[in-house]
């Protein structure tokens, strides 16, 4: 009997209806992602849990930062605010953060943070077209229209203004996708004759990819059986407000908002500051330093994927 | 075997180190054995250059007293002229490394650790405000470093340090480097001899007093004695891994600032300067100087140029003063020791990642090993995520090799813990929250702190006078980026119970900023992690500040001038 008898849905969220054939369609999906063996160095594996039994010996969460260190460290190291300029712009948010920022008059008001994927809105899109126009106008704006989503009638369009230049619901950045996700973690069991991770190549510029790669190539040498802990997704593991101010100079108050997903496991948060406190977000200094963008928020931003190792049985 | 913590460290084993002897090593060429071919070539810090670095930056005082003298200006004319008195008298790092080297060779040659040899030396480090005032705004907002530009006290809460007014390590209670009393001037004077050090400091502050400098705070600062020297006041050594800086002394073959041991046939010698000691570009802690590259563990990259042309070789200092709250600490680990059914001194080491002597429990998991611990070629010699393979040594005569047991991969943490306060700060090969390990390469700093106060641990029925004392660290440390270096390691590892990895705060410097700002670490056991609490906060900030201490040069042309 296969340790899962059917992939979840990302934080488990339950946007169609209990019994909707949505769900194995997103099983199918997410099987579709994962070999049902994918053998690695020193006598490990890459396996799909709905193909066979597990028993776990740990899990493991991996972490990195949500804004993309390619800006912070490797192009911009000596220009933090020409990084942070630059993260604004989505097709640079590669970590598998998104997020979007509202202004008013110069200042930000408003951060959403996204990790969520554009494989899950197509899925569902597919089965369920009203309920994913309900969902945008529920997270974005009353004034979506189905042909905003559906162009001519046709099929979801994941680059739809909504999701764009008017809002932000899932990823657009063309490599953060979950099946993206999913082939860098079953493809980074094979580490070559690697004994240890100095003997790996450098990779990529990104934190998100050679934590991956690092962190599940050392499991496989073990000799561990390796696959994605469920719900298997992306998320906010957390934020870490230390050193936040308002403009008073007290410590700021809990501002976050989460909109799907769970704390620790965060699909959609957004980050406001409530009107009665009389000040906006870009009047809060992280450091002593005035918030003006959405990157220098999504710095203290740790994205996850958690892993599962153990012994494959059958 | 003692396993009661106060009792292991009454009766601490004084480390032997490996007792090489009668071993010739140059003070002026190098070692041609230790060249690697097709390596990239390294700087070459020549006389003139070595002349104009200050030495505690580059090798490092490391003198068994030092003493710290946190001043403020009176007057920038008549500080100028002090500054011009003050310059002979600073330590370039061509002296420090003079002395450094004929110490080790005097102490090899006579296989001694303490052959004779005595100095005084003196470093001076400058606030963004003293630089505004000595040189002008212009010059002190050409620093690129915005962390440096907002001093100590701005950032002391994006630090984790308590925001309550009222807690002892809020800012405002500091004995220096609060809001209302940030020291502009830092002098620090270090000696082989506490008379020598009190003759120099007492020169320097009558100069200073009559160049309408106030002396705001001063500390004097004492390696620990006894047993417990090198070792804090928690009782551990300290002070074991430091990063290799590169570079060249000299043009003649394999003259490096950093000597090499590592064989060029070893997979990893293009990494590791002695075993488990990691070469970095010395950019990182030199402004103007080819840098560590982003991705990669050997490769360089250009120097970065955001400062003023005359900071150049100089290096941003942060100095906290830490105080210790041993009683503190040693009640947690017996509470724990109790909850967990564990030795003491089992719980104690796994809060550091290092026995009491300074063995590191990735290679001695079971108890704590002196010898090891006196052992510099493998004493840092660890991996943590997979089986470390012996280290190729050239030949060192008079060392027999490295045959303590070797260190057996540890990737979830339950040899030495993820929250372990040497596994924090230094994950070493282990991928982290910004990747691959060549980033934390970007993150290492130069520390160059010293204990303060009377020690606690090993005295036996302490009395209550000794135990009110004060006591603690004087942290400084050297990097070319505040922000990218000190303030990342503690910010982002030591203070979080994710980052790098799952497991908890660094319980010895890791702080939780928010209220009611307790700590917890998932202590691992066979039957899985316990989560303790660390209610206590044993570690407060109570002073220090953030410095740039220049190149001498530019201590009488710009400065001084």
């Amino acid at each position: 009997m296969p340790f899962i008898t059917r992939f979840d849905t990302p934080g488990s969220l339950r946007d169609a209806p209990e019994g909707s054939p949505f769900y194995g369609r997103w099983h199918r999906y997410v099987a579709g992602l994962i070999a049902r063996i994918t053998p690695g160095s020193g006598g490990g594996e890459f396996f799909d849990p709905s193909e066979s039994d597990f028993t776990a010996a740990a899990t493991r969460t991996l972490v990195w930062m949500g804004f993309p260190r390619d800006l912070m460290v490797t192009r911009h190291r000596d220009d933090r605010d020409r990084a942070f300029a630059d993260g604004e712009d989505r097709s640079l948010q590669e970590e598998y953060l998104e997020w979007r920022v509202t202004k008013k008059r110069g200042k930000v008001t408003k951060v959403v943070f996204v990790t969520e994927t554009p494989d899950y809105w197509i899925e569902l899109a597919a089965e369920h077209p009203d309920r994913v126009l309900q969902l945008y106008r529920e997270l974005v704006s009353p004034a979506v229209a189905r042909g905003d989503l559906f162009p001519s009638g046709g099929p979801y369009d994941p680059f739809n203004q909504w999701n764009t230049t008017k809002g932000i619901v899932h990823y657009v950045q063309r490599i953060n996708t979950l099946s993206a996700a999913v082939g860098l973690a079953q493809g980074s069991v094979n580490t070559g004759s690697a004994r240890d991770n100095f003997d790996i190549p450098p990779g990529d510029q990104t934190s998100a990819d050679p934590r991956v790669q690092l962190d599940i190539g050392t499991l496989s040498r073990k000799g561990l059986s390796l696959t994605l802990a469920e719900p298997v997704g992306l998320y906010i593991a957390g934020w870490d407000e230390t050193g936040w101010a308002k403009p008073d100079g007290s410590p700021v108050g809990n501002y976050w908002t989460i909109r799907r997903g769970a704390p620790g496991a965060t699909l959609r948060v957004e980050y406001a500051v409530p009107s009665g406190e009389g000040f906006v977000v870009g009047d809060i200094r992280i450091g002593g330093r005035p918030i003006r963008t959405g990157g220098e928020i999504a710095e203290h931003l740790t994205v996850m994927i958690r892993g599962a190792a153990g012994s494959r049985r059958g | 075997m003692k396993t009661d913590f106060v009792a292991v460290l009454q009766d601490l084993a004084e480390v032997r180190e490996v007792p090489l002897k009668g071993i010739k090593i140059s003070s002026t060429g190098g070692e041609p054995g230790a060249e690697m071919a097709d390596a990239e070539a390294e700087p070459v810090y020549g006389p003139r250059v070595r002349d104009d670095i200050q030495g505690n930056i580059i090798p490092g005082f490391n003198k068994d007293h030092q003493h710290f003298l946190f001043f403020k200006l009176g007057s920038a004319k008549a500080a100028r002229v002090w500054l011009r008195w003050l310059t002979p008298r600073i330590s370039s790092m061509d002296e420090v490394l003079a002395f450094v080297r004929a110490h080790r060779s005097l102490r090899l040659k006579l296989g001694v650790r303490e052959p004779g040899l005595k100095a005084t030396w003196v470093n001076v480090a400058f606030s963004y405000e003293a630089i505004a005032k000595l040189a002008g705004r212009d010059q002190a907002d050409a620093f690129d470093e915005r962390s440096f530009r907002q001093g100590l006290a701005e950032r002391s809460a994006h630090l984790g340090d308590p925001e309550d007014p009222n807690a002892p390590g809020h800012r405002a209670n500091w004995v220096v480097g609060g809001p209302e009393n940030e020291a502009e001037i830092l002098v620090i004077v270090a000696s082989d001899d506490s008379d020598d050090l009190a003759e120099m400091v007492d020169v320097i502050t009558q100069e200073a007093t009559q160049a309408r400098m106030e002396l705001v705070f001063e500390q004097l600062g004492r390696t620990l004695p006894g047993s417990l020297r090198g070792h804090e006041h928690f009782g551990f050594k300290d002070g074991i891994s430091q990063p290799g800086i590169r570079g060249r002394v000299s043009s003649a073959p394999g003259d490096f600032i950093t000597p090499r041991y590592v064989n060029a046939a070893d997979p990893h010698a293009g990494i590791f300067a002695k075993p488990g000691q990691m070469l970095v570009w010395p950019g990182q802690f030199l402004l103007g100087e080819r840098r560590q590259n982003t991705e990669s563990m050997t490769a360089s990259a250009p120097a970065a140029s955001n400062f003023p042309k005359w900071a150049r070789r100089g290096s941003y200092v942060v100095c906290r003063r830490l105080l210790q709250d041993v009683p503190a600490f040693l009640q947690f680990v017996a509470d724990a020791a109790a909850t967990l059914g564990l030795p003491e001194v089992r719980v104690a080491s796994m809060l550091v990642g290092r026995w009491p002597s300074g063995a590191p429990l990735m290679r001695v998991p079971d108890a704590d090993d002196p010898v090891l611990a006196g052992d510099e070629f493998a004493n840092n010699h660890f991996l943590f995520d997979d089986d470390t393979r012996p280290s190729g040594l050239r030949p060192i005569p008079g060392y027999a090799g490295d045959s303590h047991p070797a260190a057996r991969a540890d990737v979830l943490g339950a040899v030495c813990p993820h929250f372990a306060h040497i596994r924090k700060v230094n994950p070493r090969d282990v991928a982290t929250d910004l990747g691959k390990p060549a980033d934390g390469l970007l993150r290492m700093i130069l520390r160059r702190g010293i204990p303060f106060g009377s020690p606690l641990a090993g005295v036996k029925k302490p009395s209550r006078k000794l135990v009110a004392q004060e006591r603690g660290l004087v942290f400084l440390c050297y990097g070319s980026s505040i922000e990218d270096q000190f303030e990342f390691l503690t910010r982002r590892w030591a203070n979080s119970t994710i980052q790098p990895n799952l497991g908890g705060h660094d319980p010895i410097i890791g702080q939780e900023g928010r209220e009611p700002r307790a700590r917890v670490v998932d202590f691992p056991t066979p039957a899985g992690p316990v989560r303790l609490h660390l209610k206590r906060e044993w570690v407060t900030v109570t002073g220090g500040g953030y410095f740039f201490a220049p190149p001498i040069s530019a201590i009488t042309d710009v400065l001084g001038s």
